[in-house]
């Protein structure tokens, strides 16, 4: 029983796993573009509500709300002034095969956050309190916390609107021809930086979502954002790169196995059951769950 | 610089550098030995990496894997085998270099920003797993008694001895064949291949001497130490500040490791080694310098100037007068 328990707690928590990981997807989908500094804008939200918008008095869900938009703005932003600047810098010969510029401007910006955070907040734990994190949901012999359960249904939820919202808007064929081919998209009068920036902005509003529900699920440090970080890349390598769906379910398989390799081995042994479940799909399906299927 | 003049002058800088380099006792203070050992190490990572990344096309953020491991070797084969200080302080290198085979046929699977945080994802694993380790002391690591009898001035030699050793390796390989197939993978893989590079093989090669000369890097890291920790040795803090050198001073030139250990070094001294501050300063520089001059201060003198100081570019049979020959990397 405790077992089962294990495995629904895992697949809960795999919808935050999933919402993190699409961060990264949809920034690495449509600028090719690995965004280092993901994590750290994920505990930055979290940073954000817990130190500034709760302490002033704002109510939680109301600062929840306000975190999105905000983190939107800060993911634009970052596009604009930094990664944007760097991927023009893509094409210099004496700047190495391309995929340097914009890991290292990433790399410097989580850098920066990571430690203005350690500087400024302290390394002190920090988590948000709220009746959602102290309250269960019992079925039988099994005990679900609550928070578990919103953070599958809005992982799920963003997926949701993700999906609507990439295949079904005139905005998101946008978004996906650029991805797809970026010269003809120019052709037909897409602004390819118009569309990075929109990128890197819902990316970083999911951020915002999944920081929140961070912040409600457990404890987070300055250092919490390397973590995150982690987690994000091994959802999208489990899940095959270029599929949100399988992005998500990615999640999925790396909460189960962080969980279950807590019940059978110990706590000390989440994180490396995790990594090794990881390095397994890339030794026998490289390609990932579901690799390059819509959108 | 194109003349033989400039191979005479080359020659007789790099030994100036040398010989003061070697006369150190005759003139440095305690405390310069220790810059100089810190600054020795830091360049050897630095030209390791930009190995990698400046000439293999392999931007990674795992090499403190190989830190881990070279520091972990000569730990256990110093202090708990009882094979000696320099057995182990060989075997560092063969066992990094062994390791980086199995690691790089697997995240070599991964391209690109992928490949970068793959590799993290590996020393991870190695941090966890060593923390988990009775026999390696936890996470709180374990002390090397042997390397508490070493001579300081020992220390010295061998850090200045392993630093000179490794800019030879790396000027030697890039003036090879295998060199001037690795800088083809750099600059355009798929056209490297259909000339029959060996793209694969030729990338795990670096891969490999890379890691073996980290892991020595390490293991002199441990014999100055001498304590070794999975969290620090494992940290990723030796992937930033080796990308920051490297970027500072110029990737794919063999001068700019040198350059940018150097003012890493200063740096460090100036805000303290650890804390917050050193590596906002550390992040931030390296944003603006890819952003403003992404050759870095080398790259910057060679494209303003023509200055280089290892004669390891390769420049086309018949190039126009007036054209900035010496501008490009091969």
């Amino acid at each position: 029983m405790q077992l089962i328990e294990t495995l629904i707690n895992g697949c809960l928590l795999g919808g935050l796993y999933g919402l993190v990981g699409l961060g990264l997807s949809i920034n690495f989908g449509t600028m090719r573009v690995v965004h280092l500094a993901h994590g750290d804008l994920i505990v930055l939200a979290a940073y954000f509500l817990v130190l500034v918008l709760v302490p002033a008095g704002i109510p939680p869900l109301a600062a929840a709300a306000l975190v999105v938009p905000v983190m939107f703005g800060v993911g634009w932003a970052l596009q604009h002034l930094i990664v944007q600047p760097s991927l023009g810098r893509r094409s210099d010969p004496g700047v190495g095969g391309g995929v340097l510029p914009p890991l290292i401007v990433t790399f410097g910006v989580s850098m920066v956050l990571q430690n203005v955070l350690l500087r400024y907040a302290t390394a002190d734990a920090r988590t948000l309190q709220s009746s959602l994190a102290s309250s269960g949901v019992t079925l039988g012999a099994i005990t679900i916390p609550t928070v578990r359960l919103v953070d599958f249904g809005v992982g799920l939820a963003c997926l949701g609107l993700l999906l609507l919202g990439l295949g079904r808007t005139a905005l998101g064929r946008a978004l996906r021809a650029t991805s797809d081919d970026l010269d003809t998209a120019r052709l037909l009068g897409i602004d390819p930086r118009r569309m990075y920036g929109l990128a890197a902005g819902i990316s970083a509003a999911t951020g915002g979502v999944a920081g929140v529900l961070l912040a409600a699920t457990s404890t987070f440090y300055p250092s919490t954002g390397s973590e995150v970080l982690l987690v994000a890349f091994e959802v999208v390598v489990v899940g095959g790169l270029g599929s949100l769906v399988g992005t998500f379910l990615g999640g999925l398989l790396l909460a189960s196995a962080q969980l279950l390799g807590a019940h059978f081995l110990g706590p000390s042994y989440a994180l490396l059951t995790g990594h090794i479940v990881v390095l397994g799909v890339l030794v026998f399906r490289p390609q990932g769950l579901l690799p390059r299927t819509a959108p | 610089m194109t003349s033989r003049h400039a191979g005479w002058l080359r020659a007789a800088i790099t030994a100036a550098l040398v010989i003061i380099l070697v006369a150190c006792p005759a003139w440095g203070s305690d405390g310069a030995r220790a810059t100089l050992i810190v600054f020795a190490y830091y360049a050897g990572l630095a030209q390791m990496w930009n190995l990698l990344a400046g000439y293999a096309g392999l931007v990674t953020f795992g090499q403190q894997l190989f830190i881990g491991i070279g520091g972990y070797t000569l730990a256990v084969g110093a202090e708990r085998l009882g094979l000696g200080m320099w057995p182990s302080f060989a075997l560092a290198a063969v066992v990094a270099g062994a390791l980086a085979v199995p690691v790089g046929a697997l995240t070599f699977r991964l391209k690109g920003g992928y490949f970068a945080v793959g590799s993290w994802l590996v020393a991870e694993v190695f941090r966890l797993a060593v923390g988990n380790s009775a026999y390696l002391g936890n996470a709180s690591g374990m002390f090397i008694r042997p390397a508490r009898t070493v001579d300081p001035w020992t220390v010295y030699y061998l850090a200045i001895g392993l630093l000179i050793a490794l800019v030879a390796l790396v000027v030697v390989t890039l003036r090879s064949r295998a060199g001037i197939a690795l800088m083809a993978i750099r600059d355009a893989e798929d056209a490297a291949a259909g000339l029959g590079v060996h793209v694969w093989r030729l990338k795990l090669l670096a891969f490999v001497v890379a890691a073996a000369g980290t892991g020595l890097v390490a293991a002199l890291i441990t014999v100055q130490t001498p304590f070794i920790q999975p969290n620090a040795a494992f940290s990723i803090e030796w992937s930033a500040s080796a990308s920051f050198m490297v970027v500072v001073g110029g990737l794919g030139t063999v001068e700019g490791p040198l350059v940018g250990a150097a003012v890493y070094v200063v740096l460090q001294d100036m805000l303290g080694a650890t804390g917050e501050i050193h590596l906002i300063v550390l992040g931030a520089v390296s944003v603006v310098v890819m952003l403003v001059a992404p050759r870095g201060i080398t790259g910057f003198l060679r494209d303003r100037l023509g200055w280089t100081l290892f004669p390891v570019a390769r420049h086309p049979p018949r190039v126009a007068a007036g054209s900035t020959t010496g501008s490009r990397a091969a």
